[in-house]
């Protein structure tokens, strides 16, 4: 059975329901057509239960032959049959629409997520964020797929119902059809407190999400700090809310439709009084054995289906509760507009300053001007805490900057995100490994990377060589599984300098021709830093590099060196700076020198 | 997991026996209406006035039935959530002693959706009333019997039929349970796919890679989606075969009660009213067994479900919980001989083959300030976890004041070490949780004076609420971050502090704040400390491990 798996329609407006019905009016048209042909048909199953009957009677009084029985039996199984098959194929397409409709509605979410930027996303809870993408787009899917199923089944269903009763005997029919709307409006009077427990139990439910989530993510935290027994306590107040609320929500929802189809089914009365003064001749309209069977069997299906109206109105609360907490999400998602590299150009900074909006009137550092051509490497240094990293994320415009930083003539800050992102490439401290292999992670998918997830030849060439540029091939190639080897959530399985190669890797992969790189070799050792140095540079070719290190060894074979200390900024080469800067001097002779003599403790193998 | 639910049951006597006499009396009482229906239709082929208390009686079977029927829906809720409840408590027991590098190396993601995900799907089993499907197909075996008494012929013939049935169910089920287990892993991954989205995001946005996300995000949810379409096939071709089955033998009854052959009519032969009754009871009896199917693939996911949550509770767990062991009185000042962190010839890896540290010996006297530096993977946030307690050395001794790291009790870990973490960790409360770590034994008092110490008193004083205000992400910057996982170490006055090397991007001044606050936490206290940036201010002793 192949079903569409890949192929999602596009949703033309994300915040309105409606539009993800309309996206999958091919499954609903067949929804509908099958679901016509079921329900219509479930009437043949009354009428003929009682003709069946019927037939067994005469047959027995001798006034119709036994063959007449053989042909309305194998009448019955067939239509039986085209009403199941109708079925089944109603309830597939049913399935159908509701997994394209979580799926799409999750892409939107994702795909509005993927352009928040860093601070709009670390002010949200990212519990909560997986909890709305996840949990409530399915839950809003699947009462769009109970709403669906129940128009029909319970919707359709009841018409034709009542139109068999009718026709059977219209007096008896609507004295029957008293009973149903009674039990219909009771169950709309708990209404209120339905909503209200199911509400408070989603509440609940979400708390319990974010609890798990905080307890299985600070498990190391809380052990280490020998708090597990008091989070289990905390965990454990949260459970016995949950099954508080969820109790409450459950019983509401579903102990009371036994009681309402007992209100319904009290029609019966009427039906055994007046149905056997029918059959008896002294009644409304002369009734046979059928007749009777049909319009009992009936009416015990209408009374069942009516009870199932508050189910009906159950799901589309559910649904409902949902998609009021996703709706701030569902905004049609950008397109993407991701650029290839732009070409090296000549990078001029000019009178660059930086403050943040708390403290304007306190820069981090002020004044920087410098220019670079392409293939530049520019070392960024001072003391511990001297605004270096500032100046680094100065280049990604998440805050504006004073002064200016034009590459190619054109303004940083004034670009699109888009064009910005081809120009620099920007790697931190933190790596921001995925949990995915040692491929993905540097390759992150390229033009020819193919939708099966495969890469072409000349991808496994770009990953060996970034992979040798900074000295990870041979560490990756002793592994098992070699670039396929899974790394773990955030790269837990790499140690971390590996970690820090990897990342700088997967800078090497995607040319920029401007690339700030914070503090990349802290993790490594001597030896190491200077060949992956040696690797950046020559992966690196004509990007400009702006290096910001604590540590000196490499800056004599820098083009500049850019010193910072409080706040101001020296512009220059590592030859004049050991000439002019005492300070710079001081610093790069106890690094160089002092790293054999400093040693203390014992040396281990 | 078995002895989870067994356990619950005992606990919970009296709900269970409720229970049970719930779920029996509606099962006989629903079995009544059609023998009243019988004895009606009957009369009513003899041409005889139906009595109206016969009526009466069919109408009040089915009331009490409804009664009875809303009765066990509420009890089956409320033990069911009994249920769901121990088995949660049985998974956060066992997440206390999972080994350290367990919780390393699962996703965070894939842990919760055992707690969530896997528990709810046994909790629908209770609230769709899967539980009471069962309990209506016990019914079965009691319908066997009055059909035996009235057809003879139909109760042999049900029973070949039910055994195909049955295989037919039994097949479906296990091409479900196949298609679930690889649905429960691909929603596992989506789950983990926003939150490790939105921990790289910056990544993402720098190299341009949104649409390479979304495609990727894209392809977990196709792998769920293919899974999900494949049960959604059995689940919708389970019910209309049943039900064809089902009108199949009711033509047959009919056919062979209207048989001219006598000896046939005497195996199956019945009169109307019997027809009619019999013809209930077949629904009866397809009717619990088609809902099974209608809810199979609930019942699939709640199997899936449990055997994952099996595989949970049967991994192996940390070595045994460690003694109460307090190690002695620890001497700072120095003077005293016993080294306040010893490492005797140590060696240790994360598996068999690699060794990460081999052969280590290193002496921390008390009131040193230690900085290990070495290769990239040299070893030293191992040493870190060792000194923790939380892996045992595969040779050699981990020494704390004496005794062995792997024995402290993780309740007396917290006044012996301090242990400033490579990221804060938030933890749900107020600012005085942050510090506290919600610990009763560190007074109000020492979490100001350690909140003092790093220079944060007085941003926190302002605040709304002070001490008191509840603390989200957004309330304070990077650098107060890590300033308040500072004023966490030292809030319980260790005489050891542990420094791993902080991530965090931070601007010149906080960065210069922080290495301040660290200073002054150092002070007095015997530190060992991974951070270059540490050393590079403060000096002290260099350890390089190579």
């Amino acid at each position: 059975m192949k079903l569409r798996s890949t192929m999602v329609h596009p949703v033309s407006h994300p915040d309105r329901v409606l539009s993800y019905f309309r996206a999958e009016w091919l499954s609903l048209l067949f929804v509908t057509i099958f679901g016509l042909i079921y329900n219509i048909g479930l009437l043949a199953g009354p009428l003929y239960e009682g003709r069946l009957a019927q037939c067994l009677y005469d047959i027995l009084r001798g006034r119709q032959p036994a063959s007449a029985m053989s042909r309305l039996a194998l009448t019955y199984v067939g239509v039986i049959a085209v009403v199941q098959v109708s079925r089944f194929l109603k309830r597939l397409y049913v399935r159908v629409f509701a997994n394209n409709t979580s799926r799409s509605m999750k892409e939107v979410i994702y795909g509005n997520l993927i352009h928040e930027s860093k601070s709009s996303l670390e002010s949200q809870d990212v519990g909560a964020v997986m909890t709305k993408a996840v949990l409530d787009a399915d839950a809003c899917a699947e009462g769009m797929r109970k709403f669906t199923t129940e128009i029909f089944d319970t919707g359709v269903a009841l018409v034709s119902y009542i139109a068999l009763l009718l026709s059977i005997d219209w007096r008896l029919g609507l004295l029957c059809l008293i009973f149903p709307p009674i039990s219909y409006f009771i169950a709309n009077r708990m209404k209120g407190l339905v909503t209200r427990t199911n509400a408070e139990f989603r509440e609940s439910s979400g708390r319990l999400s974010a609890a798990t989530m905080d307890r299985v993510s600070g498990a190391l935290t809380y052990r280490v700090f020998g708090c597990e027994p008091q989070r289990d306590r905390d965990y454990e107040a949260h459970l016995s809310d949950y099954e508080k609320k969820a109790v409450l929500a459950n019983i509401w929802a579903g102990s009371m439709p036994p009681l309402y189809n007992v209100i319904s089914m009290s029609s019966v009365l009427f039906i055994f009084w007046f149905g056997t003064r029918n059959v008896a001749g002294t009644g409304w309209s002369a009734w046979d054995i059928a007749a009777f069977t049909a319009f009992l069997s009936c009416y015990t299906k209408l009374s069942v289906k009516s009870s199932h109206a508050a189910k009906l109105f159950n799901a589309v609360q559910k649904a409902e509760v949902s998609w009021r907490r996703i709706v701030p999400l569902m905004k049609r998602p950008p397109e993407e507009t991701a650029q290839p590299a732009a070409a090296p150009a000549l990078l001029a900074v000019k009178d660059l300053g930086f403050s943040y909006p708390q403290n304007p009137n306190h820069p981090v550092f002020s004044g920087i001007s410098f220019a670079a051509a392409p293939g530049t490497v520019i070392g960024v240094t001072g003391p511990v805490a001297s605004g270096k990293s500032t100046f680094g994320k100065a280049f990604l415009c998440e805050q504006p900057y004073k002064g200016s930083i034009c590459f190619a003539g054109k303004e940083l800050s004034a670009l699109p995100d888009a064009v910005r992102q081809a120009i620099v490439g920007y790697l931190g401290h933190d790596p921001e490994l995925m949990s995915d292999t040692i491929r993905e992670n540097v390759l992150m998918g390229t033009p020819g990377h193919s939708a099966e997830g495969t890469y072409p030849a000349a991808d496994d060439a770009l990953l060996d060589s970034v992979l040798r540029a900074v000295c990870l091939d041979r560490e990756i190639r002793a592994m098992p599984d070699g670039a396929d080897t899974r790394i773990g959530s955030g790269g837990v399985r790499l140690s971390g300098g590996q970690q820090q190669r990897l990342a700088l890797a997967r800078t090497l992969a995607h040319p920029h021709p401007v690339l700030v790189l914070d503090d990349p070799f802290s993790a490594l050792d001597r030896p190491t830093e200077e060949q992956v140095y040696r690797g950046l540079r020559q992966t690196a070719g004509d990007s400009i590099i702006l290096l910001l290190s604590h540590r000196l060894y490499l800056f004599p074979q820098m083009d500049q060196v850019i010193w910072m200390e409080q706040g101001r900024a020296t512009v220059s080469t590592h030859r004049e700076l050991m000439r002019s800067n005492p300070e710079y001097r001081k610093l790069y002779e106890i690094q160089t020198s002092g790293s054999e003599n400093v040693k203390g403790g014992g040396r281990h193998a | 997991m078995r002895k989870i639910i067994l356990r619950t049951l005992s606990r919970f006597r009296l709900l269970t026996a409720a229970v049970i006499l719930t779920v029996a009396g509606a099962v006989i009482v629903s079995l009544l209406p059609p023998l009243v229906l019988e004895r009606i239709i009957n009369e009513l082929t003899q041409n005889q006035r139906v009595p109206a208390a016969l009526g009466l009686e069919y109408f009040g079977l089915l009331a009490l039935a409804g009664v009875l029927t809303a009765c066990r829906e509420s009890l089956l809720t409320v033990l069911g959530q009994k249920i769901t409840h121990s088995m949660r408590s049985a998974l956060l027991q066992k997440l206390d002693r999972l080994p350290a590098d367990r919780l390393v190396r699962q996703d965070p993601g894939a842990t919760v959706s055992r707690f969530v995900g896997d528990v709810d799907t046994v909790e629908e089993l209770f609230t769709s009333g899967i539980i009471s499907m069962f309990a209506d197909a016990c019914q079965m075996v009691s319908i066997f019997v009055i059909l035996f008494l009235r057809s003879r012929g139909l109760t042999l013939l049900l029973l070949a039929v039910l055994p195909l049935v049955f295989a037919f169910t039994r097949a479906v089920q296990k091409r479900m349970l196949r298609a679930q287990i690889d649905n429960r892993a691909a929603v596992a991954r989506v789950t983990n796919f926003v939150p490790e989205t939105i921990r790289c995001i910056r990544t993402i946005h720098n190299l341009g890679r949104e649409s390479y996300m979304r495609n990727r995000y894209e392809e977990v949810i196709g792998e769920s989606y293919r899974a999900v379409n494949r049960t959604n096939f059995y689940d919708a071709v389970y019910s209309p075969v049943i039900l064809i089955t089902n009108a199949a033998v009711v033509a047959v009854v009919y056919v062979l009660s209207a048989s001219g052959s006598a000896p046939v009519r005497a195996f199956f032969g019945m009169s109307v009213g019997t027809a009619v009754a019999v013809v209930n009871y077949i629904a009866q009896i397809f009717g619990p067994l088609e809902s099974i199917g209608m809810e199979i693939q609930t019942i699939q996911s709640a199997l899936a479900g449990v055997h994952r949550i099996n595989e949970f509770l049967d991994q192996p767990v940390r070595w045994d919980a460690p003694e109460q062991i307090i190690p002695g009185k620890i001497q700072t000042a120095g003077g005293s001989d016993i080294p306040c962190i010893e490492f005797r010839d140590v060696t240790f890896g994360y598996d068999m083959k690699t060794a990460v540290l081999s052969h280590l010996s290193l002496t921390v006297m008390p009131g040193e300030q230690v900085t290990v530096s070495g290769r990239t993977g040299a070893g030293k946030s191992t040493m870190f976890k060792l000194i923790l307690g939380l892996y045992r050395p595969v040779s050699g001794r981990v020494l704390v004041c004496g005794t062995d790291a792997s024995r402290i009790a993780d309740s007396s870990k917290r006044p012996l070490f301090g242990y400033v973490e490579q990221h804060f960790r938030l933890v749900p409360g107020t600012v005085r949780d942050q510090i506290a770590l919600y610990d009763a034994a560190i007074t109000d008092a020492q979490v100001e004076q350690a909140a003092v110490t790093v220079g944060l008193d007085q941003t926190i004083r302002r605040l709304d609420q002070g001490y008191d205000t509840p603390c989200t992400p957004g309330l304070f910057s990077q650098g107060q971050w890590q300033l308040l996982s500072i004023a966490r170490a030292i809030a319980a006055e260790p005489p050891i502090l542990l420094l791993d090397e902080i991530t965090a991007n931070l601007d010149a001044d906080t960065e210069k704040t922080v290495l301040t606050a660290l200073k002054k936490a150092s002070a007095g206290r015997t530190v060992l400390s991974i951070s270059h940036r540490l050393y590079e201010d403060m000096g002290g002793r260099e350890f390089i491990l190579s």
